[in-house]
């Protein structure tokens, strides 16, 4: 049997390997586009700018890690928005109405979003409903369960000091800059997510359930656990980010993360992520949160008129897009 | 070519799915050292025959026995456990994970398995031991275990398949169409594998619709019609034709006259 294979022995030869991956790929133009806003607009590097961006960052990209790890079993879930909304309104609705303490009230937040993603993810494995229209579907039901306990109004948001305050929104200084904790939370389930996918053994089973499921299901791996379990990690996260954005603003409201899901879903793709599954990557996942929060902040500062803004995000994104299909022509032709 | 001991026997086993009833009575054993070709049109019920030896589907009813023990087998991993091995048409491996990681999907060395799922996959051990299979069956020294097996040619890809199965299985292997969609080198490949496997004293059952290469590595035929075995053949006592007519449930010589008006 010939084979056809050329090994990497050439120093070039690896180099235009590494250029031609898509993180890395993802990188370049991430550092471009951080370049570019800064020579625009020098306030963008503003100590008050980055402080903001880092405030808003860790929300999103934390939905973000637990999109990644599910599209790559070849799912997604359209109800993460609806889940970072109906979180927090729950917690906030026992909390003020004295039904729980705080500390209660958060673990049923939780325990409700654990719910959504399994109803998701056994939906989708056991009746075999693309996840599309599963998840599109609880997507109504979320939001509109949100809308309904609260009657549409926003919800004052907990105020009183403690300990779960301090560790989902505190903030601090750290040098010119002014952090929250929220920036910890994300650092540490980067740091886990991207040992799950490419260092463990459940990293292997997620990979090869999104490349070949029936592949997977032949070698023993239960496919489907797998895929609800993910559905869960995602749910919990946006129910997770809800809450430390609920209490960052001091408000819950019905209507918070409407159009999270499809953002959360470009952040993901842009990165790398292949959206029919089997390829992940939370370096790219990382990249593409920073990337998109970069340039919607970087598009208002160099006074493009509000109106215009989602052009630019959408051909970014676009550009992004077309870069990784020929990124990944030419790694199957060579 | 004397056969070993027993490794699988099917005694009547069923299959439905809802109304059509897939596989009716299906008897049939399998030796160590033996090579067997499952033949029959589509529909007659290989490819539920083998399903359900490979945990894909359970049988509705019957006995399996897996080296005299009576057996049950209701998922891939009960299959695996009793060293049956089976390499499915197409979908054997994960065209976006590396060799090395396929060849040890749902079998990964860990560190600290203590963890679980979330265990570190012990990566000197994978890659050591998928450069040793590369190696030991023979496929190419050059083929890096790091490759992704999308990068891959259709014979490659069987080859590993066969031999990831070669590593693991205790006993039997199944190829559903092991050949099929191969050029005619690697099909040669393929087969000289069977015949490397047999060697070793694994049992293969093989699905084909090429006669041909039952006639090249095969000890036996087990012919299937309507979900039943109808015929077992050793390949030394009998030809094509016959082959050929056991699979239609026609007369040979029928089949030699229509052969030889055309």
């Amino acid at each position: 049997m010939t084979v056809l294979i050329q090994p990497f022995d050439k120093p070039a030869s690896r180099w235009r390997g590494l250029a031609g991956s898509p993180q890395i790929a993802s990188l370049v133009i991430l550092a471009i586009v951080l370049v570019g806003f800064s020579l625009a607009r020098p306030a963008f590097l503003s100590p008050l700018n980055i402080s903001n961006m880092m405030a808003f960052l860790p929300e999103l990209g934390i939905i973000a890690l637990g999109m990644t790890l599910l599209l790559t079993a070849g799912e997604f879930d359209l109800s993460v928005g609806a889940t970072f909304a109906l979180g927090p309104v729950i917690v906030m609705l026992l909390a003020q109405n004295g039904v729980v303490d705080i500390g209660t009230a958060l673990a049923i937040g939780l325990l409700v979003c654990i719910a959504i993603g399994a109803i998701n993810g056994l939906i989708v494995t056991k009746i075999g409903i693309s996840s599309f229209l599963v998840t599109l579907s609880m997507l109504m039901i979320v939001r509109g369960v949100a809308l309904y306990i609260t009657q549409g109004f926003p919800l004052k948001s907990w105020d009183q000091p403690g300990v779960f305050v301090t560790l989902l929104a505190d903030s601090f200084e750290l040098g010119p800059w002014r952090l929250y904790t929220s920036l910890w939370w994300f650092i540490a389930l980067t740091a886990l997510a991207a040992y799950i996918l490419n260092f463990s053994k459940l990293g292997n089973w997620i990979s090869a359930i999104g490349s070949n499921r029936n592949a997977a299901v032949a070698r023993g791996v239960p496919a489907d656990a797998v895929k609800i379990g993910l559905f869960i990690v995602t749910s919990v996260l946006a129910g997770l980010a809800g809450m430390i954005s609920a209490f960052r603003i001091s408000a819950a409201s019905p209507v918070a993360g409407t159009g999270y899901e499809l953002e959360v879903i470009a952040m993901v793709v842009v990165g790398g992520t292949a959206l029919t599954g089997g390829r992940g990557t939370i370096l790219g996942t990382i990249v593409g949160a920073v990337m998109l929060r970069a340039i919607r902040n970087g598009i208002v500062l160099v006074g493009v008129p509000g109106l215009a803004f989602n052009i630019f995000v959408g051909a970014i994104i676009l550009v992004m897009l077309i870069l990784h299909a020929f990124i990944q022509k030419r790694s199957f032709r060579r | 070519m004397s056969a070993g001991a027993e490794i699988l026997r099917l005694d009547r086993v069923r299959k439905s799915f809802g109304n059509v009833h897939a596989l009716k009575n299906a008897s049939m054993v399998l030796r160590e050292g033996e090579v067997v070709a499952l033949l029959g049109d589509n529909g007659a019920g290989k490819s539920t025959l083998i399903k359900a030896i490979s945990g894909v589907h359970p049988f509705d009813g019957g006995e399996i026995h897996v080296r005299g023990q009576r057996a049950s087998i209701r998922n891939a991993r009960d299959a695996m456990d009793l060293g049956i091995e089976t390499i499915h048409q197409d979908t054997s491996l994960a065209p976006d994970l590396s060799i090395a990681r396929n060849l040890f999907l749902g079998r990964e060395p860990v560190t600290l398995p203590w963890l679980g799922v979330f265990a570190p996959l012990d990566f000197t051990a994978l890659r050591q031991a998928a450069t040793v299979l590369l190696k030991r069956v023979g496929i190419s020294k050059k083929l890096d275990a790091d490759v992704l097996v999308n990068t891959l040619s259709g014979g490659e890809r069987q080859s590993i398949a066969i031999s990831r199965a070669m590593q693991f299985a205790a006993k039997l292997i199944i190829l559903d169409e092991p050949t099929n969609n191969l050029g005619v080198e690697e099909t040669h490949g393929v087969l000289r594998f069977v015949r490397e496997v047999r060697a070793a004293g694994h049992g293969v059952l093989f699905i084909t619709h090429n006669i041909h290469h039952v006639f090249q590595v095969a000890d036996r035929v087990v012919v299937m019609r309507r979900g039943e075995v109808v015929a077992e053949r050793n390949v030394v006592d009998t030809d094509l034709l016959s082959v050929e007519a056991l699979i239609m449930g026609v007369d040979a010589s029928t089949l030699a006259k229509d052969t030889a008006a055309h």
